[in-house]
């Protein structure tokens, strides 16, 4: 197999997993690397997606199953890409692949090895809300479902003390501290960068109480507090008291202005929190505290009018930016300007804020490496031509997903497509070109 | 066809029975020499089968595999089953193991000992019992399945792309090359559809060498399946045609509702009222909107969200094109005032916020009500702090929301697709194959899938070519579902119940015959039909009544 036969997809979120799918086969080989020990991206901390509720995990798991199974794949997790260099069709790019200790091929993810682990760190794929040990997968249900070990907490790695409690407790003799990072040097003949984005800091926002005030979630604590394989296995109660929330306010729009942009799909996943409140404590009491309802495309205002008046109260604010949150002695108080420009207070127990897609921290190093330009957003700019192209602005390299912009996974999943037929068709391109008459037709993208 | 049952024949059948360890997974639960010992026991229950029963250590490992490969050609297996984990982990490894030796991989199959017996049940006894009862049902099972063949196709990589709009322009350039033909179809006498504006691909879609374009035609028959479809094309000229292709795009793009079918809206025929999409096309052609005796209104009103109620839908695309409008008004003749009456701004996205900023600068009026009516020229407007207000313009452009086309619904019978809750092509899964039909093949762009701007038409479209470019590589060819349904002609009276269900469109009544027919290479194998046949004329590969009973029999024995 050539190098123009090779393909690069970098994130193994829905994505980067589908792209890869389409493009793998006997004549198209994939490598698909992933930053974290696990494949899968943001859609399976979901526990359910809107607007059909479906089980993300359930979603999902086929396509991490296909990916992973698919002969045609090397999946690269814990890895990370580290130059990129050359053109279209001829692209060398290095990848270096963190030491994992523990061995994919051995491994059959039966954790006793967490047992017997002495060390707790926070968990940040469950964004901190529980703990996990120095070896650990990020949840229940990883794929692949083979644990990871934190070289700088485990104590025999980080030269604390001659710990071996893990090696010893593991039957498969799959642990090896010995290993070591290690380097690939790759040929591929086009890239699909497919890294996904991350949503608003909301410490910014001091305003909104979020870090000061316990009861005021980000969404993906929330998303991961609704999850039956999340840290209260699914049970909603409050961080710190462990009450059950009685009035919850969810206010829209956080980061909105400072972002310059509606991420547009905000207002669905706070309707889809409605939902889980409402299915898991139907006598709670919500309210949307909100300027504009955006939920475009034929599927969604069906799922807004499903919460609207019976499930929970919308609340129209003059001005987002003049939302307070504040601390009670109860609990936390929501002042916001009403229609009227009156100031109306709303008294609840926890409060969520739907914060803006923005991009992941990361993006601006992958276009640096990748050599893309950016958005004034600092989203990975495409379609330069405005034919709804997803090449970026270096041939042969193309994107999918919210690397590129807020989408929704059915837009996510349009992308990869695209992108996985844009890379199609310039790989036969290229093919033809090397064994036919080069004054045939030329490659458009 | 490809039956070659070997249960039901006199020939002794060597069934080997293979039980993975998996370490302390398995092993350490349950009592494996205890289950091995139990089924051999009762081994003279099987007529004219030999049993070969061992256990082994990893037999998903390099050396596990190698073990199983050899023990099936030394031992002459005709039958395998093996006792491991779940099917998701390892189904596909012992089949492909299978595939190595002379053993049919669907004479072989896997029980899960592990995930749904070891892992779960924590009295080692009861596990022990336990995974000896699947075994024996898995053995009485396997003995009853059939050797399947995969049947490779070859394919025709050529597309059809049904409307010339935005979206059938791109997939038809995004597909065509030196190796595939694209045929471009097109109801009406020009390229161009909805968009009201001139776009862009059109002169590259007429030089493309690779694309046949076909103007004032429909297509008015189609049988087949993904890589093989013949296409009926009728030109308005009475004249047919047939092609044949791999694919079929459906971009026949949408219409827009009609502004009085809301009770809230009512004009007549001699008021200033045009929709959107109506002014936005003399804007681009004439340059400017003048009322109907050639004079410039004074006072236009662009009213959002007209149809979003009746609908059931936000069309997402009408207050950025609505914005935009207003905007151009403002910047062609300054001396118009506009105002844009709105109840939510839907603009998602860097664009949308930069629409929103060229309106205000341009000095567009923005009113966000909570309702708002329209009789003749008169707005009411039901303000945010609940005062409401009454309006006369010169001028009222309702946006009017998404809806179907017209000829959505013939095209979904034809093809045997669904259609949505609200009338548009629906897809084969809303988030994981949104370009997808329930007909492989098929595939939807733009907005005959529903409500969307250009640009995701153009992703829409582009989707779709990316299906087809890596489904249908040519030269390359398509394996179909082998688990599928057959029809056993002697007992299928043609009730047709079966016609009903199948929702891949891959049953069709052999009139001829007074008979139901397969189309196999279309069928899923879901089992619907199977479900619906009243005379047991159905029979779904692999997954037999007699499959399953003679299974559950042993199981509950």
């Amino acid at each position: 197999m050539t190098q123009a036969e090779s393909i690069l997809v970098i994130g193994a979120g829905i994505a980067g997993m589908k792209a890869s799918l389409m493009l793998a086969g006997p004549a198209r080989k994939v490598y698909l690397v992933e930053r974290l020990p696990i494949i899968g991206g943001k859609t399976i901390k979901n526990e359910e997606s809107f607007p059909n509720m479906e089980c993300s995990t359930c979603m999902v798991a086929p396509i991490q199953q296909a990916v992973l199974q698919n002969p045609h794949i090397e999946t690269l997790t814990y890895s990370a890409v580290e130059s990129i260099e050359g053109s279209a069709g001829d692209f060398s790019v290095s990848v270096r692949i963190k030491a994992r200790y523990v061995s994919l091929e051995a491994c059959i993810g039966c954790g006793m090895c967490f047992e017997v682990c002495p060390v707790t760190l926070p968990n940040e794929w469950e964004e901190s809300l529980i703990e996990k040990k120095a070896i650990y997968v990020p949840c229940s249900g990883s794929l692949p479902n083979v644990p990871v070990i934190d070289s700088e907490r485990c104590l025999k790695l980080n030269g604390t003390e001659e710990c071996n409690l893990c090696v010893e407790s593991c039957a498969f003799e799959a642990i090896n501290l010995e290993d070591e990072d290690r380097l690939l040097e790759l040929k591929v003949g086009a890239l699909i960068l497919a890294t996904g984005s991350e949503t608003f800091d909301l410490s910014a926002l001091p305003g909104l109480g979020y870090g000061a005030l316990p009861g005021v979630y980000s969404p993906m604590e929330f998303e991961r507090l609704f999850a039956s394989n999340g840290p209260t296995m699914g049970e909603i109660t409050l961080r710190g008291s462990g009450a059950v929330p009685d009035r919850v306010a969810i206010v829209h729009c956080a980061g909105r202005e400072e972002q310059g942009y509606c991420s547009g799909i905000c207002c669905m996943y706070s309707f889809k929190f409605v939902r889980f409140l409402k299915h898991k404590l139907p006598d709670v009491q919500v309210f949307n505290i909100h300027s504009d309802v955006c939920v475009p495309g034929k599927n969604y205002e069906d799922f807004f009018r499903s919460v609207n008046g019976g499930d929970t109260e919308m609340l129209f604010t003059s001005s987002i930016a003049d939302v307070h949150v504040s601390g009670t002695d109860s609990g936390l108080r929501v002042a916001y300007p009403d229609g009227g420009g009156v100031t109306a207070d709303l008294e609840v127990d926890m409060v969520i804020l739907a914060a803006a897609i923005i991009p992941a921290p990361l993006t601006a190093r992958l276009a640096e490496l990748a050599g893309v330009e950016l958005d004034d957003s600092g989203f990975i700019r495409t379609s330069l031509d405005g034919s709804g192209s997803m090449e970026t602005s270096r041939a042969g390299i193309f994107t999918a997903g919210t690397v590129e912009g807020p989408k929704d996974i059915q837009s996510t999943v349009i992308q990869a497509e695209s992108a996985a037929g844009q890379v199609a068709f310039l790989m036969s391109s290229m093919a033809d070109l090397t064994e036919r008459d080069p004054s045939g037709k030329s490659v458009k993208s | 066809m490809s039956e070659t049952g070997t249960g039901k024949t006199e020939m002794t059948a060597r069934v080997g029975v293979y039980l993975c360890e998996c370490g302390p997974n398995i092993a350490g639960k349950i009592d494996l020499d205890k289950v091995m010992a139990d089924i051999l026991s009762e081994s003279d229950r099987y007529r004219n089968v030999e049993l070969v029963i061992r256990r082994y250590g990893f037999l998903c490992s390099g050396p596990g595999k190698q073990y199983l490969e050899d023990e099936i050609k030394e031992n002459g297996l005709t039958h395998l089953v093996v006792a491991a984990c779940s099917p998701r982990d390892h189904d596909s490894t012992f089949m492909e193991v299978c595939s190595r030796t002379d053993l049919n991989p669907y004479l072989y199959r896997i029980v899960n000992i592990r995930e749904q017996c070891s892992w779960v049940i924590t009295d080692p006894e009861e596990a022990t019992e336990r995974a000896a009862t699947y075994i024996r049902g898995s053995i009485s099972r396997v003995l009853r399945q059939s050797s399947l063949f995969e049947k490779p196709l070859e394919i025709n990589p050529d597309a059809v792309v049904i409307g010339g709009g935005a979206a059938g322009m791109e997939a038809a350039l995004a597909l065509s090359s030196d190796l595939r033909r694209v045929f471009l179809v097109e109801k009406s006498a020009s390229l161009g559809g909805g968009c009201g504006i001139t776009m862009p691909q059109e002169k590259a879609v007429i030089e493309d060498p690779n694309v046949d374009i076909y103007l004032e035609t429909q297509m008015s028959s189609v049988i087949g399946f993904l890589g093989n479809f013949e296409i009926g094309l009728k030109s308005a000229d009475g004249k047919d045609e047939e092609i044949t292709a791999g694919a079929i795009i459906l971009a026949i793009g949408s219409d827009y509702s009609d502004p009085q079918e809301s009770g809230r809206i009512s004009f007549s025929e001699s008021d200033e009222v045009h929709i959107l999409a109506e002014a936005e096309r003399t804007l681009e052609a004439a340059g400017d909107l003048k009322l109907r005796d050639g004079t410039m209104p004074e006072t236009i009103a662009v009213v959002h969200c007209v149809g979003r109620e009746e609908q059931g839908y936000c069309s997402g695309v009408c207050c950025s094109s609505s914005l935009k409008l207003a905007a151009a008004i403002r910047r062609l003749s300054p001396e118009t005032a506009v105002t844009s009456v709105y109840r939510d701004l839907c603009l998602p996205g860097a664009d949308g916020e930069n629409v929103l900023r060229m309106a205000r600068e341009s000095g567009v009026e923005l009113i966000r009500t909570k309702g708002t009516s329209l009789s003749g020229m008169e707005l009411d407007l039901e303000k945010m702090d609940g005062t409401s207000e009454k309006r006369s313009f010169d001028m009222i452009i309702p946006a009017a929301a998404i809806v179907p086309a017209a000829d959505t619904v013939s095209l979904a019978e034809m093809l045997r697709i669904p259609l949505d809750e609200h009338g548009f092509f629906k897809e084969a899964h809303r988030m994981t194959d949104p370009a997808g039909t329930t007909t492989e093949g098929v595939f939807i762009a733009g907005t005959a899938h529903g409500p969307m701007s250009v640009m995701s038409s153009m992703r829409f479209a582009r989707a779709c070519a990316g299906q087809v470019l890596t489904r249908l590589v040519p030269g390359e060819r398509i394996v179909p579902e082998v688990k599928v349904t057959e029809i056993l002609e002697a007992y299928c009276t043609g009730c047709g119940n079966c016609l009903d269900v199948c929702v891949y469109g891959a049953i069709y009544a052999d009139t001829d015959r007074g008979i139901s027919v397969v189309n196999e290479a279309v069928c899923r194998g879901c089992g619907n039909c199977f479900a619906s046949c009243p005379s047991g004329a159905l029979r779904t590969r692999h997954f037999t009544n007699e499959q399953i009973f003679r299974e559950v029999d042993e199981a509950l024995r």
